[in-house]
This record gives structure tokens, sequence and C-alpha cells, in this order.
């Protein structure tokens, strides 16, 4: 009879069970997406408290936001040398999995960014290789679909797979990092009035009717280049993306960030936003500000790894029912 | 006998981890990942938490190699909670509080930035403490009054802009000697003339020094060398990386030394991995013996980032009588030098 610790971080829940054979002495989560990593330790020590040697730490591997999920296995892995016994690694959607009996089915948990960790189930039996995707292609699998926030990875099943299953020792990411070096023959320079007529069509393309116009453009770009700086990013003489900021007393104004939608996800949004925000130190800003659409979830990480905070909304600033989130970063 | 502290460090790019027992050194491995990040210019905050994730467990277990120890004989664990990239950070946190909770024994989350002061003490018995410390890498730059590095320490300048070890790697960037920064402009510096551009001293004017007398400024130098590579078609690399780098050491010295003295402190530290920079190494020596300052500069390999010195700063903490921290450390990605011990 195996005693096993068992411990998922790999959702936005935290859950620690402790088993010894058939028995559970201990089994609880805490929900808090942002906490595992203080939690995760309270947990355990609680469970720990019940003063019983253990003979195996069980971790769900993933698929899980990376952040979340590292916090898990890098306590696990540490745990059991401390506690000089083996870990071993399980797919936490397979956890997740255990509770259903359907005969074909699809588990999947939050990925953010609007899509879903998923992998599909026959007989028993994980049939893929966890995925990531948009839930509308899930859906069109046509097969039902349990997703997190009803059933979550289940640590006790956790500690009974690892007791049958070779261990995964790797972290199950599926996606990459987000980092990719800027293509090389991407050029920052100072946008001109010759950039017009590119950025207005990609303006309509990209916001629609919230986009601006000639007018509007000629208005912001009617400051540069005492109180306003404009960017252009240009990829074999074509214009792929832009982004401007204004100064006046004190504190300066992101008014706009745009990367056409194929060139997204290579750092250029990020380049350009660090070219803002160093001209804004150059005018002595004392605080960088921009508004952002609530739902523009692609964007929103970058601002916040560079360091700007929510201070406010704003209702109905793209348009009717189209909500600003208003950031900022004291400099 | 002195306990045995454990500390691990992951608040950037290096996974590192440090044995100490009392102010000796048993053991110090670091893994990084500075060239997966290389071709990006600068640390993915993604590429280095997985790197931790990956190295951690054979860093801790090579550490416990060359110290010659088993896990069961470490006394106390201590952790980098800050500040840092907090992805990276939380690899080392929770991998502490495993470790802490797997040996039940004590853990002491602590401040990175005083943890590359605190190093100094290692195989160094004297006490140095009032000192002044100049604290320079490639996030800080700072002049701190130390007068007990884990209870009372003053902030008296600090860069209003970019860190000293960030100008390096701008400097290196614009170039194209590579990534990071400081080594590169060191060793480049070494074949060119210190004196052949005269690049300004930031914020050293009688003006400026009314309200910024400790402070820092690299921005406008940062962007005086980029006008005179744009303006001079054929520079010598080694005299801009050489006269760039006089520029920076100058300044800094110039103000930990007017900080010692405004202080009446005449103990200077110099701590960060800018303090393995060869010319500032020199210029230190040089200057704070006319000054008449008693100069501590760690060995070169114990200012960049290292697990020595958070085990350093976890066994001053236990010499100190402080208590451990709670189980369930928060890692803070901004935390101030005034949050030595969690």
């Amino acid at each position: 009879m195996s005693t096993v610790l068992a411990i998922d971080t790999s959702t936005s829940r935290t859950s620690v069970a402790l088993i010894a054979g058939d028995k559970v002495l201990f089994n609880e989560f805490h929900e808090d997406p942002l906490a595992h990593g203080e939690i995760l330790p309270v947990l355990v020590a609680k469970a720990m408290a019940q003063n019983i040697g253990i003979d195996l730490v069980a971790v769900g591997m993933g698929p899980g936001p990376f952040t979340g999920l590292r916090v898990g296995i890098a306590f696990a892995q540490s745990f059991a040398l401390g506690m000089n016994v083996k870990w071993h690694g399980v797919c936490s959607l397979d956890a997740m999995a255990a509770a259903i009996l359907e005969k074909d089915f699809i588990v999947s948990t939050d990925a953010r960014r609007k899509e879903r960790f998923w992998a599909r189930y026959q007989d028993g039996k994980r049939v893929n290789e966890p995925q990531v995707g948009k839930a509308s292609e899930l859906e069109k699998l046509g097969v039902p679909i349990f997703n997190e926030g009803e059933y979550f990875p289940d640590p006790i099943a956790i500690a009974k797979l690892a007791l049958n299953q070779l261990s995964i020792d790797q972290p199950i990411y599926v996606r990459k990092p987000d980092a990719y070096p800027l293509p090389a023959n991407v050029k920052f320079r100072e946008f001109t009035t010759l950039d017009l007529v590119s950025a207005i069509a990609m303006e309509k393309e990209i916001y629609g009717k919230a986009g601006w116009s000639a007018a509007q453009f000629k208005e912001e770009f009617a400051q540069v280049p005492k109180n306003a700086h404009y960017l252009a990013a240009e990829s074999d003489g074509k214009l792929i993306g832009y982004a401007g900021i204004f100064y006046v007393d004190n504190v300066a104004d992101i008014h706009t960030i745009t990367v056409s939608a194929e060139y997204r996800r290579k750092g250029i949004g990020r380049e350009l936003l660090k070219r803002m925000i160093d001209w804004a130190r150059v005018k002595k800003a004392s605080a960088i500000m921009l508004e952002m659409r609530v739902g523009n979830e692609e964007a929103q990480p970058l601002y916040i790894q560079n360091g700007f905070t929510e201070i406010n909304r704003r209702e109905n600033y793209y348009g009717p029912g189209l909500t600003a989130i208003i950031m900022r970063k004291e400099l | 006998m002195q306990p045995i502290v454990l500390g691990i460090e992951t608040s950037c790019d290096e996974t590192a981890v440090g044995i100490v027992q009392g102010r000796k050194l048993l053991a110090n491995v670091i893994s990084s990942s500075v060239e997966q990040h290389a071709r990006f210019g600068g640390v993915v905050p993604e590429v280095a938490s997985r790197a931790h994730l990956e190295a951690i467990q054979q860093v801790i277990t090579q550490a416990l190699k060359d110290a010659n120890i088993k896990i069961s004989d470490i006394d106390a664990l201590a952790v980098t909670a800050g500040p840092g990239l907090i992805g990276a950070l939380l690899v080392g946190v929770s991998s502490a509080s495993g470790l802490a909770l797997g040996l039940n024994k004590p853990l002491y989350g602590v401040n990175h930035l005083s943890a590359h002061i605190a190093v100094d003490a290692l195989d160094n018995d004297e006490k140095i403490q009032p000192s002044i410390a100049l604290l320079v890498s490639g996030g800080h730059s700072s002049i701190l009054q130390v007068n007990n590095l884990a209870s009372d320490v003053i902030v008296k300048g600090a860069t209003i802009d970019d860190a000293a070890g960030e100008a390096f790697d701008k400097i290196a960037r614009i170039m194209g000697l590579g990534f990071p920064g400081g080594p590169v402009v060191d060793r480049v510096a070494k074949l060119g003339d210190k004196n052949a551009i005269a690049f300004p001293r930031g914020l050293t004017h009688s003006n400026d020094l009314v309200e910024h007398q400790f402070d820092f400024s690299f921005s406008g130098l940062k962007t005086a060398v980029a006008r005179y590579l744009q303006q001079t078609p054929n520079y010598k690399k080694a005299d801009v990386a050489a006269s760039f780098q006089e520029a920076v050491v100058d300044v800094l010295l110039q103000k930990s030394i007017a900080a010692c003295k405004e202080s009446g402190i005449d103990n200077l530290v110099i701590a960060g991995g800018v303090a393995a920079n060869s010319r500032l190494r020199e210029l230190a020596q040089e200057r704070c013996a006319s000054a008449k300052i008693r100069l501590r500069i760690p060995p070169a390999g114990l200012c960049t980032d290292n697990g020595a010195m958070v085990a350093a700063l976890g066994s001053l903490a236990i010499s100190e009588g402080i208590e451990p921290s709670q189980t369930g450390i928060s890692a803070d990605s901004a935390a101030g030098i005034s949050q030595v011990i969690w």
C-alpha cells in the first residue's frame, strides 16, 4: 500500500490530496488563479500535519497557464528531494477526465487569450496529445465537452494515475514561449504623411468603424515633433505597424499601437511600445497612460509586463457597448 | 557549529544555488540561460522561467556535491523572493518552499538587492558596518547607507532612468557587440582610449546636485553615444566603449565617494553585476586610496547573480535572530530594498 501526496496547479485551482491505498487522508483545494505560489505550501503543510510518511509525490504536469503550472512542478520536485522519495508527473487533463463516464468526450481548461487546452477521450483512453485551440474549433468535433469550472483535475486521480502509468517528466506547455526575435527585415522609422494611405486602410481593416480617418490622423500628427511622436514599422517597404504618443502637462498618452494581423506575435508591438516609453522618458513625463479596448486580451499582457496597471474603465469609449480600460505606468 | 544554509536565486536568467556555513562559502553553482536570450537582445521572461525549471534540480544536486554534504545536513533555506521577473522568481520560491517542507527546515525569503551586498560577508571576518554601498546591476543603480543590512538601510540615491547595467546592454546593442553588454564592453574597452571622446557625466552639474546629489542618470549618456555613432561613420568601437565605460564608472565613483564624505562613513562596498567591471574595480581602488576610504568589492564571480549571496543573507538573518518567513511566501517582483526578509 503506497502513501501518495498529489498536487495540481494547472488550473485556477490549487489542489492537494494525500492518499494511503484507497483511503483519502486529505483532500483540499483553493480557488485563486494568481496565488498558487502562496497557497500550495500552506495546503501541503496542512496535509503533512497528519505526520504520515509518504512514498511518492505525484504532480499534474499540465497543460495549464505556465506560471501557476511551474509552481506545482517546482514544488513537487523539491519536496520529493527533501523527503527522499520519487516524484511522478501525470497529464492534468487525464486527472480531470477520470471522473467522466462518457464513451467519447473532450475535457478542456482555460488557456487564457480566449483559447482552451483540451484532449479527447474514447473508451476511457486519451486519443490525442493535449492541444490548444479556440472553443469554436472544439465544438465542431461534435462530442460532449466538459469544461474547467464544473470539473477540475482531481488530485486523487493524479495519485492513482501516478501509481499506474509511466511518469511524464517534462511540463506539458503545448504553447511556445511568447517570444520571437524581431524578424530581420523589419525596420522602425519616423511615421510620415506618406504612410497615411496605408495606415488608414489598416485602421479600417482592424478597427472597422472605430478606426481613425485621415482628418483624425492629421490632427494627431500636427503635434509632431514637439508634443507627439509617431513611429512606423515597415517590412520590405510595406507599412506593417505604427504607434503614436502624445505629451502634455507632465503625462504622456499613448494614442495608438497598431500591428497588422499577419505580423502580430513577432515582438513588433513590444518594440513599438518600448520606443514610446523611451520617448516619454526623454520628455521627462512622470507617467504614461493608455486606453485599451475590453476584449483586447492579446495586448494586455504586453502592457502589464511593461509596468502598466489598470486604473479605471470608461464605458462606451469606442462606441456603444465598447468599454475602454485605462492603464497607467509611473516613470 | 555554524548553521548550513542553502540559497536559491532565480530572479532573472541565472538558475543558481549556493551553500554557506556561517560566513564560509561551501558551494556556488550557476546555470545560465543567457545564450538563449542573446538573439532577443534582452531576457525573455517565459524563456527564463522554463530554463529555471529545467535546471534547478540539477543545480541543487551539484551544489550539494560541491559542498560535499547530504541534503539532510542543511539547517535552513533561503530564496530570492524579489525583486525580479515574477514567473522566474516563482520557480525558485516554489522549489525552496518544497525543500523546506520536505526537510522540515526553516525558510527565509530574502531581497535580491540586499543579497548582493550580503555576499561581501563571505570569507571575510571584518565587520564593516556602517558602510556606504554602491549597488549597480542590470536592473538597479543606487547608493545606500547600510547601518545594518538586515534592519537599517537608507536609500541615499538611485537612477532616475536606466540602470548602469542596462546602459551597457543598450550601448552594446547599438554597436552590435552582443548581449549581455557588460562583459563585452569591458573587454572591448581594454583596447581603446578612455579619453578619446568626452561623453557627458549625468547629474553632475552643480544645479543638478541640488535635487539629485546622489542620483544617477544614464539616458543622456546613451543618447550622446548614439548621436556620436551616427555622426562619426568611421568610429573606433574600442574608443567608444572605453570612453562610454569611463563616463559611467566616473560618475558612479564620484557620487559614492561624495556619499561617504557627506555621511562621515569611510567604508565603501561595491556590489551587483556591474561591480564585476574591471575598470570600475581599478578606478575604485585608486580613488578610495586617495580619499582614505576602505573599499570592499566581492570577487568578480560573486558580483553577478548567484545563490551564495542568497545563502549569505539567510545566514546573516539567522545570526541576527530574525524569524524565518511564514509558510507560503509571496514573491514580489517590485520589492524595494527596505523589505530585506519576508
